[in-house]
């Protein structure tokens, strides 16, 4: 039903033309031509503006233009000799010149966001109702109105004092205020917007340019008739400012459409985001706003925050003149977000048309954001875990050190002190106790040394992975190669590529029956890689309780993967990838 | 105070100062330690073991910087140095206590393997796992020194 206003509106603007074309030639004694003219750019503006609004019934610029066309049209019946209607439409009758140009500074998104722009058109509208008005209360029905060439008089319903000479004084202070100090005011207005504008916004403003080329031939014009009595050139201006009022409507109904071609409809757009899965809807509103840059986030009501499609927290940029943000809203809820080009918060009606076009799916991909959050939050926690254990092992390792291994290395020492001062004294039986001692004090040592080796070894953390590894390949039976980079990583990453080389060796040990071990550790593109292969029997599986599987499992929480190979009598290989960046 | 022994000694010839210890062919004063660890026990076992072993102690020290201002007073033969002190460590430590005619044997509760190559790069004469301290040890890496 909305639809169909901009066509029936068109229509009606076409009795009022004839009847504004009549009054011009009857009433006024306007050449023909002239008279044709003017009706030409009200119906200009009529016409630009039906299109306009038909094809984007959420701007305003459509609604404007056609406001100011029917308002030009109306403005001819004040040329009515009938008193009423001479009355009515003088008072109204300058309301399209303030039109026009809050038309053009509405353009393209149907709104002034400055609020100097929005001062201007208000003083403007304030203007061009004021004076007339003030006019009506001074028009004598003798008095000449100067841009009423006929020679008839006309009555003022509303005159209090007839007085010419006050009317005179309006009608110039009407054109120096309006045209000259308004009318060069909004040049300048228009040409800041083209000057301020990022390159891409400049050719969708260009049309603006033919605002102020237009307005500025009008201000001319209507100086030169107001205040020279032979006006000269009267016809070359009067050609110039009809040619540049009748293109200025089409101008500004291109740039919209030019915009909107490349679109489709809005129909086209809501069924089209309503059918996109929730993975393509970034290309999808990205597309659909003709904005390559367009990114997409998604409110998370849990954690109170933004994230992209992979769940990662976003910071809205604020205040960032590049970029502009769009919050889409559901139920009175924030549901995401779009960073998007400046250019496009000049559609905010169209920006929000495709937001809201696309809810369902929003919320879809909303949740596959919430739910990757928490996946990320839940790989963030396993890598605190296997980095809270590590550390706990190093203290672990590092208190025995400090604690009973210094204790019973004393006893050692104290233990060889007492043989030495027993030697000579011929007490085998306590020389034998102490030797017994000893051996089984030394036999603790070198246990607890390997439990705290075991737990975590010091020169993993003193001297990094090459020189750990190499110490424990030093303690192997089966003969290794190793090929292992000499850099320090991330501890996490030393502490998971020796755990599984660890484990790796242990099962060669244990189960492999090879002759060589190879072991090589190099980082790629960010990723450490450790690789252990082996000749043997191979077999190995990654089971339930394996040691293997719990290597998995701490790789795989540092966002790495394992991978087994081990046929039948083919060797095994273990390869593990470690990204070396959270 | 047990029986001072001389140093073995690897070469021969007239008696010569090396400078960095006496390499003579017969050694009367026992080589002067300074042991520095931060554990009370291990210096009071070592101080027993080594005196016992033929060794003078003539300092203690529990940590990095009481060890160089000890290792300055004493002007010892062997500083017997923890490797994990509370202020330093023994590697970056061994370099400013060689000096003169000291010299540094590092030692640790861990064994060699434990260690790595920063003994090496440390300019200590060696290294000697705790338990395994000995006065034989500790000649054993003095006579090294003295043949190289």
């Amino acid at each position: 039903m909305q639809k169909l206003i901009p066509p029936v509106a068109a229509v009606l603007a076409i009795p009022l033309a004839v009847v504004a074309y009549h009054i011009q030639v009857r009433d006024l004694y306007q050449p023909r031509d002239h008279a044709a003219a003017i009706i030409t750019v009200a119906c200009a503006f009529v016409a630009a503006g039906a299109v306009a609004w038909w094809c984007r019934p959420y701007n305003r610029l459509g609604l404007l233009m056609m406001a100011a066309g029917f308002a030009l049209l109306l403005r001819q019946l004040r040329y009515s000799h009938d008193a009423l209607v001479f009355t009515l439409f003088f008072a109204l009758g300058e309301l399209c010149f303030a039109l026009v140009p809050h038309s053009a500074l509405a353009y393209p998104s149907g709104e002034i966001r400055r609020r100097a722009e929005r001062a201007l058109v208000k003083v403007g509208y304030a203007t061009v109702i004021a004076f007339p008005l003030a006019m009506l209360l001074f028009h004598a029905s003798t008095g000449r109105l100067i841009d009423f060439g006929d020679p008839f008089p006309r009555k003022s319903l509303l005159m209090i004092d007839g007085n010419d000479d006050v009317v005179e004084v309006l009608q110039k202070a009407l054109v120096v205020v309006f045209y000259l100090v308004l009318g060069s005011c909004f040049i300048a207005v228009l040409i800041r917007r083209l000057v301020e504008a990022p390159p891409r916004m400049r050719r969708v403003l260009a049309p603006l340019l033919l605002a102020a080329v237009a307005i500025a031939l009008r201000a001319v014009f209507e100086a030169v008739f107001t205040f020279i009595d032979r006006p000269f050139a009267y016809d070359y201006l009067f050609w110039w400012q009809i040619g540049a009022f009748i293109a200025l409507p089409l101008a500004l109904l291109a740039g919209l459409l030019r915009a909107r071609l490349a679109r489709g409809s809005v129909g086209d757009l809501v069924v089209e985001l309503e059918r996109t899965p929730p993975q393509q809807m970034r290309d999808a509103l990205a597309q659909a706003l003709d904005d390559p840059t367009l990114e997409l986030t998604f409110w998370l009501p849990e954690r109170q925050t933004y994230a992209d499609a992979a769940g990662k927290p976003i910071d809205l940029p604020r205040a960032d003149p590049r970029r502009l943000v769009t919050t889409i809203e559901h139920d009175g809820e924030p549901l995401a977000a779009m960073i998007h080009d400046p250019s496009l918060g000049e559609e905010p009606k169209l920006v929000q048309a495709a937001g809201a076009a696309a809810h369902l799916a929003l919320e879809n991909a909303r949740l596959q954001a919430e739910t990757r959050a928490q996946l990320l939050q839940v790989q963030e926690s396993r890598a605190r875990i296997v980095a809270a254990g590590d550390e706990a092992r190093r203290r672990i390792e590092r208190d025995l050190h400090d604690g009973a291994q210094q204790r019973l290395v004393a006893l050692a020492l104290q233990l060889r002190s007492a043989q030495h001062q027993l030697r000579g004294r011929e007490d085998a039986e306590v020389e034998n106790l102490l030797t017994t001692a000893a051996e089984e004090l030394q036999g603790a040592v070198t246990e607890l040394r390997e439990l705290a080796r075991g737990v975590h070894p010091a020169i993993l953390t003193e001297e990094g992975l090459a020189a750990a590894v190499e110490s424990l390949t030093a303690r192997t039976a089966t003969p290794v190669t190793l090929d292992v980079q000499d850099e320090r990583l991330p501890a996490a990453v030393e502490a998971t590529a020796y755990f599984v080389i660890c484990e790796a060796l242990t099962n060669v040990a244990k189960h492999a029956d090879a002759a060589n071990v190879r072991i090589g550790g190099r980082q790629r593109n960010g990723t450490f890689v450790v690789t252990v292969e082996d000749d043997g029997v191979g077999g190995a599986t990654a089971g339930e309780s394996s040691g293997l599987r719990g290597l998995i499992d701490r790789v795989e929480a540092l966002g790495g993967r394992v991978t087994i190979e081990s046929a039948r009598g083919a060797g095994t290989r273990i390869e593990a990838e470690i990204p070396c960046e959270s | 105070m047990g029986l001072r022994q001389g140093l073995p000694c690897t070469k021969t010839g007239s008696p010569r100062y090396t400078g960095a210890f006496s390499c003579v062919t017969i050694r009367l004063v026992p080589p002067t330690v300074v042991v520095v660890d931060d554990h009370a026990g291990f210096r009071r076992a070592a101080r027993t073991l080594l005196e016992l072993e033929g060794f003078d102690v003539v300092g203690e020290a529990a940590d990095g910087a009481s060890a160089v201002a000890v290792a300055r007073d004493v002007r010892p033969e062997l500083v017997l140095l923890d490797i994990a002190l509370p202020d330093a460590s023994g590697f970056d430590l061994a370099p400013a206590l060689s000096t003169g005619r000291s010299r540094v044997i590092l030692t640790s509760s861990r064994e060699h393997g434990d260690i790595g190559r920063r003994v090496r790069e440390s300019g200590a004469l060696g290294f000697v796992p705790k338990d395994e301290l000995s006065g034989e040890t500790l000649r054993a890496l003095l006579g090294k020194r003295c043949k190289s």
